[in-house]
């Protein structure tokens, strides 16, 4: 792992950062307006997958920042105030996500989109369990409404989201790029 | 299809408040609460009470805010409260230790057998119930009106003079900038798809079919961002962004004015006051009032 490129903090780090916000407080309002689908209390929110992939393009710090303030964005956007946690938790998803990003050299490669998705997956779990966990202290609640009432639901519908749409993503991506020549 | 910002100009003192104060008030609540662990009602009434106040004071209209308030509702009675009376877990171990007599008890047997168990509701988990919700809504009503009281464009200046980095901050603002063009992005895009047959309204098939079909409204989108990007980096870096400390225009307009300073002192009373209770005099703990006792009539 190229530690100092994955860490890199700079203008494309910012740029990044804020687009991915951006554009996550975008698809998270969109699907307030148009909310799919759901099992029992889990919903599915696509903008997760942009998420994910911000970071898994562009690295943690791009995926950090695209969280926690796309998280504080999209919820300022729909009005339902301003939740440290859970865009700390949402932050932590997207760096998690961006350790991917060394280990990605082509992203239409099946065992890329695979190494993608399996770090998505572990940011999801890591960001979503601090999220939940905070709320124990935050909002007092037991250990197992923590994991079973917001936890659980939240992970599982944002996982089935990063695995359809991650790749999706991911492939079209590689064509960009590959026009861009960057 | 247009997004908004929930924001309005409103001429009350809670808008002439710099948006730091507000934040740190913020985690000054939130922060009293939760590092001593405050359960004690005599004291989670009367911030209650403060929030609810400020929160009027905001003069945020009905129609504006009703969606947050259901689902802040939703969370705080259904999933907290109803689980703080059912299980008493969440709060201090003495919710459950505190002899407590049981009300009634709720059944959960397979119909028609004796497999199962019955939950004993007991005064104890009725008022950790109450006092649970009280507390949690004593910090969502501060959160709440910050949407709609504070300008989007003074939340990246707010965290740079709160102390976080000229990037981070610069990220935010330009967060909050992008947010229109690619909110009119996505509706050309709907609105191109729709031109091609598209129905968004009508997503058939399963989950998976129904998620793999938002595709031609993200992928677009997205992928038009990632080439704005470059065209961005490449402008900043000619304007020598990164090389020296910045200066903020909006930065000017922070000034801490006494009032400010009323309320920092009040949320500094409102941590300190909180700590000390419970830590010095041993007050803030959980406990059940005899008045509450008496009036479920035991």
């Amino acid at each position: 792992m190229d530690d100092k490129k994955t860490w890199a903090f700079g203008t494309r780090e910012v740029v990044y950062g804020a687009i991915g916000a951006a554009l996550y407080g975008v698809f998270s309002w969109a699907t307030n307006i148009f909310p799919l689908p759901a099992a029992g209390n889990i919903t599915f929110r696509p903008a997760i997958a942009v998420l994910i992939f911000f970071g898994v393009a562009y690295g943690p710090w791009v995926g950090l920042l695209a969280g926690f303030i796309g998280n504080t964005l999209g919820d300022a956007l729909s009005g339902w105030g301003f939740y440290w946690n859970w865009s700390l938790g949402n932050g932590l998803m997207g760096l998690v996500a961006g350790l991917a990003m060394p280990m990605i050299n082509d992203f239409k490669a099946r065992a890329d989109i695979i190494k993608g998705v399996t770090w998505g997956l572990i940011g999801i779990a890591v960001g979503m369990l601090f999220a939940s966990l905070t709320e124990m202290f935050v909002g007092g609640i037991s250990f197992n409404t923590a994991l079973v009432g917001y936890f659980t639901p939240a992970f599982i519908g944002n996982a089935i989201v990063t695995i359809i749409l991650l790749p999706i993503l991911m492939i079209a991506f590689a064509g960009v790029a590959s026009r861009r020549g960057r | 299809m247009l997004a908004t910002w929930k924001y309005r100009v409103r001429d009350t003192f809670i808008q002439r408040l710099d948006p730091r104060t507000r934040l740190i008030f913020l985690f000054s609540v939130i922060f009293g609460l939760t590092i001593p662990e405050i359960w004690d009602y005599r004291i989670i009434v009367p911030l209650f009470v403060l929030s609810l106040t400020l929160y009027f004071m905001a003069r945020i209209e009905w129609k504006d805010v009703w969606r947050a308030w259901v689902f802040i509702l939703v969370f705080v009675i259904v999933i907290v409260g109803v689980n703080g009376i059912l299980s008493g877990r969440g709060g201090p171990d003495s919710v459950r230790e505190i002899a407590s007599p049981t009300l009634f008890e709720i059944p959960f047997y397979i119909p028609g057998t004796e497999w199962g168990f019955s939950v004993p509701i007991t005064i104890s988990k009725v008022w950790f119930g109450l006092v649970q919700m009280t507390r949690m809504l004593s910090m969502a009503i501060l959160a709440i009106p910050i949407p709609y009281t504070m300008a989007p464009d003074v939340y990246g200046v707010s965290f740079r003079r709160m102390g976080a980095s000229d990037k981070f901050s610069f990220a935010m603002d330009l967060a909050f900038r992008f947010l229109p063009t690619f909110s009119r992005d996505f509706a050309t895009t709907v609105d191109a798809q729709r031109a091609r047959g598209y129905e968004m309204e009508v997503l058939k098939g399963g989950i998976a079919a129904k998620l793999r079909r938002l595709a031609p409204l993200i992928i677009p989108v997205t992928m038009q961002a990632t080439v704005t990007g470059e065209d961005v980096i490449d402008a900043m870096d000619l304007r020598a962004f990164d090389t020296n400390k910045r200066t903020w225009i909006k930065s000017v307009e922070l000034k801490y004015a006494p009032r400010d300073y009323a309320m920092l002192g009040l949320g500094a009373a409102i941590f300190i006051g909180c700590c000390l209770l419970k830590w010095v005099f041993g007050i803030g703990a959980f406990f059940i009032p005899d008045f509450f006792t008496a009036f479920l009539g035991y």
